[in-house]
């Protein structure tokens, strides 16, 4: 991001070569780790009935509390102990992975598609349709999510559609504001003047030549947006307005532990290790595809 | 506001959850004139309008106590939790913003971006109960639940500010060595300033800006936090209140909450957008 002559302190030598060696290979370290991490979550998510050892959902009594393999006590036929109800922790693990995915996707689909419909329609249009998309997406970005999601809840209940909705309600305000300031920089590009002289309607110039433009951009937030739609999603699981008991999700699990924590801390463990390590992975292959894709969204 | 009210009523009964189970069928009537549910939804919509305008927020289903009653006992402590988080936040994520930038690719400033790497990926309620697990059940330094204490304070508050400080921290190492890769810190440099006053007068002033302007969204993000810490440290703020009333269907509480918050919000957005024209004279609003 900097060079050479602005931070006076760093030595020339380090500019010319690039990166060095050892920098190269984290570099692509931040690629190959993620990326590992986050093919095994959609693989079991898939799987999940195959690789699951035992029923997420089904406990047993006499096993309850279980401790986890490398624990005193422990065996291997829970490798990461039960839960408070003798319910496996791998298998709740494996088939929480299938709920965090879908909602994230799903979410980031929506989102994007009204999104980046409304960012290149405000940048493209101006004027009044762009003042007023803007103000509402201002007002959707300052808004707390979480109050809404506890609304929703109340409102029709807690439940796989109610998240999807809670999260998509605010989510599309993020790419609607970058969206906008992409179209709006095409907007006054050659190859946009040239379509509207050869009598292109609006409509099809944001659909033929803004909107894949902006592609690139909206592939970047998409991925950025895994990590947090994963974190929020878990979020209101454990809040208990997400998904409804018994079907397994990593916060509902984090819940679940909650007052077992002086005898069996490893039930609420295990799912945050969980979710902090897939949201970091997303997180890191976000940044890895904006570097390769649009450089110019590094602040960001 | 009338999605608010809309999605309440869609919510189902709430003299479902009221009545026990020997009342009679006429007495269930009589709950629901008294409460007012026997009204069609405009009328209802009518009278919730009308007492606003009259600064009533109504009264909560369940319990007897006004619902501005609730909120003047909650919001007073969802306060005492937000703010010193917010300053603690904003201290440290200056603080440590500013030494990543200016030390930049040392131990300090990787420090800094682990830590920022960190706090945006662990979710806040599981880092809350972990640090209860370790402070509270294994050493037995510090409280768990409760705010009678100064110590009472220390979790809740540390783990608020655990999940508020990474983003403004990254922000704040980004816009800061965007400023001192500028043409005036250059200037300022050549003319042989000391590094002190480089950085504290020329860089850090305009690098005040951009984060300025996410402060309206960090305080949504305090909101969102504080349902999640003072759910798990059992504090008597808005966000437990609202979660209770949540699993209770007790909808003016929600209701009444949510539109306190939404005002609360917009006037912290308003107060930013005045401190923003403030300190960046460029975008000081034009008199016409």
């Amino acid at each position: 991001m900097s060079n050479a002559i602005t931070n006076l302190r760093i030595k020339p030598a380090q500019k010319i070569s690039g990166l060095s060696r050892g920098a190269r290979i984290l570099r692509n370290l931040t690629f190959i780790v993620p990326m590992t991490v986050m093919v095994i979550l959609v693989l079991t998510a898939i799987f999940a009935p195959l690789l699951a050892p035992y029923d997420p959902t089904e406990g047993n009594m006499l096993e309850r509390r279980a401790r986890p393999v490398f624990m005193e006590g422990g065996s291997t036929k829970h490798l990461l102990g039960t839960d408070h109800l003798g319910r496996d922790i791998l298998s709740r693990l494996i088939y929480g992975g299938r709920v965090s995915l879908s909602v994230s996707l799903l979410v980031i689909f929506i989102t994007a598609a009204v999104g980046s419909t409304l960012g290149i329609t405000a940048g493209y249009l101006g004027g009044r349709i762009e003042g007023f998309i803007m103000r509402v997406t201002d007002v959707a970005l300052s808004f707390p999510g979480l109050l809404l999601a506890i609304l929703l809840a109340v409102g029709i209940g807690p439940g796989f559609w109610t998240v999807v909705i809670a999260l998509s309600m605010l989510g599309w305000a993020g790419y609607s504001r970058m969206i906008r300031g992409e179209a709006l920089r095409l907007r006054d590009s050659d190859f946009v003047a040239q379509a509207r002289i050869i009598g292109s309607s609006p409509l099809r110039i944001m659909i033929k030549h803004i909107f894949p433009n902006v592609v690139n951009s909206l592939v970047v937030i998409m991925t950025l947006a895994v990590g947090l739609m994963i974190l929020a999603e878990s979020t209101l699981s454990y809040l208990g307005i997400g998904i409804p008991a018994p079907i397994s999700s990593w916060g509902s699990m984090v819940a679940d532990g909650r007052n077992d924590l002086d005898r069996a801390w490893w039930i609420s463990f295990f799912p945050g290790v969980a979710i902090g390590l897939v949201v970091l992975s997303g997180n890191f292959l976000g940044d890895w595809i904006r570097d390769k894709m649009d450089p110019r969204l590094r602040r960001l | 506001m009338v999605l608010v009210f809309l999605l309440l009523r869609a919510s189902g009964d709430p003299t479902v959850l009221l009545r026990s189970p020997n009342m009679t069928e006429e007495q269930v009537v009589l709950l629901q004139h008294n409460l007012g549910l026997d009204r069609s939804y405009p009328e209802q919509f009518w009278i919730f309008i009308k007492d606003l305008a009259h600064g009533n927020l109504g009264a909560s289903l369940l319990k007897p106590q006004t619902v501005s009653e609730m909120i003047g006992v909650a919001l007073p402590n969802t306060l005492k939790l937000g703010i010193p988080s917010f300053f603690i936040s904003m201290l440290l994520a200056f603080l440590l913003g500013v030494l990543a930038a200016t030390q930049r690719d040392t131990i300090w400033d990787n420090g800094v971006k682990f830590l920022a790497v960190l706090g945006q990926a662990l979710p806040g309620f599981w880092v809350a109960i972990m640090a209860m697990l370790i402070f509270y059940q294994n050493l037995g330094w510090l409280p768990a639940g409760g705010m009678a204490t100064p110590a009472h304070y220390v979790l809740p508050v540390a783990t608020e500010v655990f999940f508020l400080m990474p983003g403004m921290m990254r922000l704040v190492r980004s816009t800061m060595l965007d400023v001192l890769d500028s043409e005036y810190i250059k200037l300022a440099r050549i003319k042989g300033l000391p590094e002190r006053i480089v950085i504290l007068k020329h860089a850090l002033r305009n690098a005040l800006i951009t984060p300025l302007t996410t402060l309206g969204m960090l305080f949504a993000m305090i909101i969102g936090g504080a349902v999640v810490v003072e759910q798990i440290f059992n504090w008597p703020g808005m966000g437990r209140l609202a979660i209770e009333a949540t699993y209770a269907r007790d909808y003016p509480v929600v209701q009444a909450i949510v539109l306190v918050v939404s005002v609360i919000v917009l006037g912290v957005n308003l107060l930013v957008d005045i401190t923003y024209a403030y300190v960046d004279p460029q975008i000081r609003y034009q008199k016409t």
